[in-house]
């Protein structure tokens, strides 16, 4: 039953009346690859893991799963299994039945249920709870039912929609590693919906990031930290994210708040840019730019120190053992590749 | 003794009123039933008798049995509540579910048949029958007990569908489940008290009708609603055996309510808050 897993978007267009939820979204997802839909709330990622799983249908568009078109098939005929945000266990259903459920819609033979279910239930550490009914589990356990139902049944795609977001923090971060280890052990295409850029940085092998119904970037978690394409993701990614701040260009220099930073990207003549400068790859140096400390966040192994330059904001994170005072007056600089343009009127990076 | 302590005789006694008024007529009824019919009518009324079973007697086994009117009851009552429940389950479910044209209308007008006043439509009703020629047939009133126990019954029903997140539906077809087999395993597993509740209130209510069953049946067709009259005449009314059907065609109520007790206090307050009654 399980196939490669293979999904490409091609401009899916979804209109709700006259409001555009996805206007025109292409990707590819690579077999085995965990990719990640990243973007804040009401940007789309959601509807288009529902319009994956054939749960909504697009406006306009085609969506591909292994070469074949499934755009107007039944959710149920795509054999994709999905772990839902409220993890939508069958109430008056035992974790066993629910984990043996959809096998027994697939008409498997008893004699195969019952082995499959307990396996499933043991990847997830749950075969001690499998004659419990789900508002009997912690939240927690309840998690991993739905995790085992999903993976029962080994389907070619494997969905996940904010699946961590009910969490507890500590249990998050628990079950984040796993879940990764999961994944990587049935070697499974997963698609993961998150608003959280922590969770898609450290879970996917790519992942595309959207903004109010558009995709903004694909590419690897390293790539689009590195080299973010618009201001929105750039003010989205990284914790803090990078500092933008309107400054002026000026042959292969901007000028930040009055001070000169050099820059690797060119661009034509003199002009208005905003300067993206992430908090880590700022470094105190003689001769920088000026800034006062307003307030210091001691993280314990860093620090992220808030700056005054001259009237601008700017965030900076520094290690341990190298934080100065509040009120002191510091000079800060970066390496011209950590110097990213973008343009203020596109919002795209230059 | 505290002001918690007095607070709560109060409201003890003020229950008690209200249980006592609620309780007498029935309390009077199973007297009478038991009493001879000269018991009845003594004055000041008797509390201390001694109980015979004469009238029970009588209404069931005598010359005017009521047990052939008792069936008819029984038929029309769990005829209209089978038929009532096959198309409600599936009615509610499509309100409470799908888009479709005219869905708005179709709910009020669900809600607007239940504010008509039966006595309104009698008439129509019994011209309507006679020339199809079902009066005074089973088939005549459950067709005419279904116009108001469906609307009520899909009303009732509605409520409990739609406490059932979307998600968990969504969850059953990536599983692999038809739209029907979700509503045979999911759904319906889970609105079962629902169910059970309007099962007790179409089939009460059906088992309770007199204005209709009076009006559209006749001597095949006698529901023990209407059969009671039996015993009151111009002459004279037989109390004891008056109150001895009245017993009778209460034992059903009392027992179908005890047992459904559960789940009507929970019905009754469905949709107070929401999802309350379900996790």
């Amino acid at each position: 039953m399980s196939g490669q897993g293979q999904v490409s978007f091609r401009n899916i267009v979804k209109m709700h009346g006259e409001f555009a939820a996805l206007k025109g979204v292409n990707f590819d997802i690579k077999p085995g690859e965990f990719f990640a839909l990243l973007g804040p709330s009401g940007s789309g990622k959601s509807t288009t893991l529902r319009i994956l799983a054939g749960l909504d249908t697009p406006t306009a568009g085609r969506v591909l799963i292994d070469d074949k078109d499934v755009t107007s098939t039944d959710a149920r005929d795509r054999d994709i299994a999905m772990v839902f945000q409220s993890y939508a266990l069958y109430p008056h259903m035992t974790v066993a039945e629910n984990i043996a459920f959809p096998l027994e819609m697939a008409k498997l033979p008893k004699s195969e249920i019952a082995p499959a279910v307990k396996d499933a239930a043991r990847k997830v550490k749950i075969d001690h709870l499998l004659d419990r009914k789900p508002g009997q589990l912690s939240g927690g356990q309840q998690q991993r039912c739905a995790l085992a139902r999903a993976i029962v049944r080994k389907a070619r795609l494997f969905l996940l929609d904010e699946p961590l977001s009910n969490l507890d923090a500590k249990l998050r971060l628990e079950t984040r590693a796993e879940l990764k280890k999961l994944q990587r052990s049935l070697g499974v295409t997963a698609v993961y919906v998150t608003h959280d850029q922590e969770e898609a940085m450290t879970l996917a092998d790519r992942m595309a990031v959207f903004m109010s119904g558009e995709i903004q970037q694909v590419g690897t978690p390293a790539e689009v930290f590195a080299r973010p394409n618009s201001i929105d993701i750039a003010g989205f990614i990284g914790n803090p994210p990078m500092n933008l701040v309107p400054a002026r260009y000026v042959d292969g220099d901007v000028i930040v708040a009055g001070h000169r930073l050099k820059t690797t990207t060119t661009t034509a003549g003199e002009r208005d840019v905003v300067v993206g400068l992430r908090p880590g790859a700022l470094r105190m140096s003689e001769g920088g730019l000026g800034a006062r400390v307003d307030l210091i966040e001691d993280l314990g192994d860093t620090a992220v120190l808030d700056l005054d330059c001259a009237g601008t904001m700017i965030r900076m994170r520094v290690a341990d053992g190298n934080i100065p005072g509040e009120g002191d007056t510091i000079s800060i600089t970066a390496r011209p590749q950590d110097v990213h343009l973008f343009d203020p009127a596109t919002r795209m990076r230059l | 003794m505290t002001a918690k302590r007095l607070r709560g005789i109060a409201l003890l006694a003020i229950s008690m009123v209200f249980l006592l008024a609620w309780a007498f007529p029935i309390i009077w009824s199973v007297m009478n039933s038991l009493k001879t019919d000269s018991d009845v009518l003594a004055y000041p009324p008797k509390l201390v008798f001694t109980p015979t079973w004469e009238a029970y007697r009588d209404v069931l086994f005598g010359s005017g049995s009521i047990l052939p009117n008792l069936l008819s009851s029984v038929i029309i009552s769990v005829g209209t509540t089978i038929v009532t429940m096959l198309m409600a389950v599936p009615a509610a479910y499509a309100l409470a579910r799908l888009r479709f044209r005219g869905k708005k209308f179709a709910g009020f007008y669900v809600l607007a048949t239940q504010m008509l006043p039966p006595v309104g439509i009698i008439i129509p009703y019994f011209l309507v029958l006679r020339n199809i020629g079902w009066i005074d047939t089973y088939q005549g009133i459950i067709l005419i007990y279904l116009s108001f126990s469906l609307p009520f019954a899909i009303w009732l029903l509605v409520s409990y569908f739609e406490d059932i997140p979307f998600e968990m539906e969504e969850a059953a077809y990536l599983d692999g489940a038809s739209r029907l087999k979700t509503l045979w395993r999911i759904i319906i597993p889970q609105v079962r008290g629902g169910i059970a509740v309007t099962v007790v209130f179409v089939f009460l209510n059906a088992w309770n009708e007199f204005l209709f069953a009076v009006v559209l049946s006749g001597n095949t067709v006698r529901p023990v609603t209407v059969a009671m009259f039996n015993f009151v005449s111009v002459e004279q009314t037989l109390w004891a055996k008056l109150a001895a059907v009245s017993v009778l065609a209460m034992l059903p109520v009392v027992v179908l309510g005890v047992v459904a007790q559960k789940h009507i206090v929970k019905g009754l307050t469905v949709g107070a808050v929401k999802g309350g009654g379900r996790r």
